[in-house]
Formats: C-alpha cells, structure tokens, sequence
C-alpha cells in the first residue's frame, strides 16, 4: 500500500467506516511511516475541530409554522378530493351529516316529544291508543321539519349547504313526490357540480321510484358538464336501464360532447344493448 | 420505520407528517445551516422541505431510505435559495467573522478560540458547494459514505474520493486563514 492510497482512507480511518481489515493495513502503514502518521494528525486536528461549529437552536414558531402548514394542505387537499368524482362518494360520506345546530334541534325535539309522552302518561292516565297517535303526530311532525329543513336549505346561496342539503334525505324515510322534484331540479340546474354530484348520488339511491329513475333518464341530455355525463352514463348501467338508450345516443351525437365522454357513451349503449 | 411512515402519507394518511417532522426538522436545520450559513433561511428551507415532502409524496417509493429522499429534496431547496441569494450568501460568514472580533474583550485563549472557529466556518464556507456538502453530509450529519453516495446520485468510491480531496481543500483554506 503506497503513501498516495493511505492518506486517501484517513477520512474514513477518521468517520469509523472503515472496515477492520483494511484498517489494520492501514494501521501497520501508519507504524512504519511518519509522514503519513502527521498528515493523519492534521487531518484528524481539522476534523475534530470541525465538531466544535455549533448549530444554532431554531426558533419555537418553527414548529406551529409547520402544523399551520400542514392544516393548509390537508383542507386543500380534501376540497381537491371532494372534486374528483370516484373519491367523491368514498370521502365526503363521513363528512356528510346534517349541520351540528340542526342536529342539536332534533335531539331538542325528540326530548321533547319523550317529555311530553312521559307527561302525558304520568298524569293524564291516557288510553294507549291516544298515547300512541300523539307519538305518531309528533315523529309526523318530526319528518315534516326535516323535508322543510331540507327544501329551504335547496335554496341556500351556499353551496355547501346545499350539498348538505341533500345529505339530508339519507335520514328523511318516506320521500315524497316534493323531495324528488326538488332534488331532480338541483340535479338539472345547481350551478355547482359538486351538489348536482351529490345529487346524482343521492337519487340512485331512491331509483326505486319509477318518477325518479324517469327523471335521470330525463337529466342525461340536460347536462353540460363532462363529469355528470360520465356520472350518469355510470348510473343508467348501474340501474340496467334500457330507456336511457335512446337520449345516450342523442348525447353521443352532438357535436359539443366532449371526446372523452363519447367513448364513454359508447361503450354504455354497448353494455345496455 | 420512518419509510412505513412516510408510505402511510403517500397513502393519504398526511398527519403522519408531523411524526417526521417531530423526528427529523433538527437533523434536517443542521443540514441546512452548515450549508448556507443563514440560520433564518435555513429555518424557511425546513418549511419548504416539508412541503414538498407533502406535494410531492407519491415519489417516495420506499425502495431507498426516507432519509436519503428528506436530503435528495432538501439538496433542490438549497439549489433553489443559492440562486436567489447569491450575494448575501457569500457574504455572511464574513460578517460573522468580523463580529466576532469586534467582541474583543473575551480573555486572550476564548478569544483565540472564536477566531479559531470563525476561520474554520470560514473555510468551510469557501469550499465549493459540492465539497461541502459532502463533509457536511458526513461529519455533521453522520451519514454513510453509502448514504452519500445514494444521496447524490452516486458510488461509493466517487464519494470516498470527494471527501478526501474536500478535506485537502479544507486544510489549505483553514491554515491560509489561519496564518
Ligand atoms: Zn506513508
């Protein structure tokens, strides 16, 4: 081993990487050659003061810094999920739940209503029969607030109420020919296509009323966005539904469907047919 | 462990990040500041490191180590910061210098040694950045030369040979300041 390899390997003698036979040989060099032996204790000498640099401390708002940071990126990166369609449905269904001040007011309203049934009993001695059509009147009226709650929030500027809006007819039991027209309205014509998403979303969801399987068919041609579209198109072979066959086709024809969705269209009227 | 972690962010589960974060952000501000010298922008690189550890998650595959993909990133924020700051950059070792002599009324050896060490951050601020960072890398931030050498996108051997070669360049720049 020549002079030239040795003091090569010194900085690897000095980190400790050096693997025990080479540095053996290395060692025996060293006992034999004083040259080498001093460019090592020069080397060393630079090396074990080069520790002494201190690193200064980073500030604490580093830290509270970094958590702000990550908040901002995770909210941003839920509002880019929540417009993507297949992420859609999987992540917004935790989300999705009535507003906590009007979930609050139905907790309010069924104490009530054990309140007043427990009065009732205790005190006015009432026949079961009278009990029970006063807890019908009132789970009545339950379902009655909730499909109003639901209508105005329809109307809401916000489209974030709107989306929760249509969350709300997961918990409403007898849907009726209202909440339909209502959400096949939204589906045509919110401006936002998120909620007309979500919309889409919760009417599969009652596709076992003819008026409500009628009305998708219905929506495929008054949709513009490409999104809706294939959205549909995805519903209409969920369903098996043959009559949207025809208004498939209409789409496929215009000369303002996008590319994308034609292909989609397509290969949805062979899967029908 | 800190590769499962970092998967599990690819995965969506971003609040893993703070683990890493908690775990790491020291190691990284030394990188950084042994680096560029400037303990304020180097606080705003580990910010931006962060960041696009976060952004840019899905190329984390998991095949090299977390580590050696923190410091792949944390070498492109520093390109970036150098070509902003050129100037200020050369600049502040030698200002740091200068304060360190003006506070001239330490006893003769602590004095001594202030000097001492402001020749040697004075050195290791004239090296070229891709010598540098290799003692840094090493000495400072106590990687495997087979790290290094995953790091910068290189061999073994090539990094054997730069680390021998940054500290001769060291030694003649230290004892030319010294002098
Ligand atoms: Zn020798």
């Amino acid at each position: 081993m020549n002079c030239e390899n040795v003091k090569e390997q010194l900085p690897e003698w000095l980190n400790e990487q050096l693997p025990a036979a080479e540095r053996a040989v290395l060692d025996d060099h060293l006992a034999g050659c004083p040259d080498c032996r001093q460019e090592l204790n020069a080397t060393r000498q630079l090396w074990q003061r080069l520790e002494n640099i201190p690193t200064p401390e980073m500030r604490p708002e580093v830290r509270t810094q970094f958590y702000a940071m990550l908040g901002t990126f995770k909210a941003e990166e839920t509002a880019r999920q929540r417009s993507r369609w297949t992420a859609l449905v999987h992540r917004l269904l935790p989300w999705w739940k009535p507003q906590a001040a009007l979930r609050l007011a139905y907790s309010l309203l069924l104490v009530a209503v054990g309140v007043a049934a427990g009065y009732g009993l205790q005190y006015w001695q009432m026949p079961p029969l009278a009990y029970k059509q006063q807890i019908d009147t009132l789970s009545a009226q339950v379902v009655e607030m909730r499909q109003m709650m639901m209508l105005s929030l329809l109307e809401n500027p916000s489209a974030t109420e709107r989306l929760r809006a249509v969350s709300f007819t997961k918990d409403i039991t007898d849907v009726d020919g209202r909440i339909i027209d209502a959400l096949l309205t939204t589906l045509n014509n919110d401006p936002n296509v998120n909620v007309r998403l979500v919309t889409l979303e919760a009417l599969v969801e009652l596709a076992g009323d003819a008026r409500v399987r009628e009305g998708l068919v219905q929506a495929l041609t008054r949709q513009e966005s490409p999104l809706v579209q294939v959205a549909l198109a995805d519903v209409m072979v969920q369903l098996q539904e043959r009559k949207s066959i025809k208004p498939l086709r209409q789409l496929l024809r215009r000369e303002d469907t996008n590319d994308l969705v034609k292909a989609k269209l397509a290969q949805t009227i062979r899967e029908l047919s | 462990m800190d590769n499962a972690l970092m998967l599990k962010v690819r995965e969506g589960d971003l609040d893993k990040m703070g683990l890493l974060f908690e775990r790491y952000h020291r190691e990284l501000f030394g990188f950084l500041y042994h680096m560029s010298g400037q303990p304020d922008g180097s606080e705003d690189m580990v910010q931006t490191v962060f960041y696009r550890m976060l952004k840019y998650r899905h190329t984390f595959t998991g095949e090299g180590s977390f580590r050696a993909w923190m410091y792949h990133l944390a070498r492109n924020v520093l390109a970036d910061f150098r070509q902003k700051h050129k100037r200020s950059a050369q600049q502040y070792d030698l200002a740091n210098y200068a304060e360190k002599i003006a506070g001239g009324l330490a006893a003769d050896e602590a004095l001594h040694k202030e000097q001492e060490l402001a020749a040697l951050r004075e050195a290791l601020a004239s090296l070229s950045p891709d010598y540098r960072e290799v003692l840094v890398l090493s000495r400072f931030q106590e990687l495997k030369y087979e790290e290094i050498a995953r790091v910068l996108g290189t061999t073994e051997g090539a990094v054997k040979v730069r680390v021998h070669r940054a500290m001769q360049e060291l030694k003649k720049f230290f004892f030319s300041i010294e002098q």
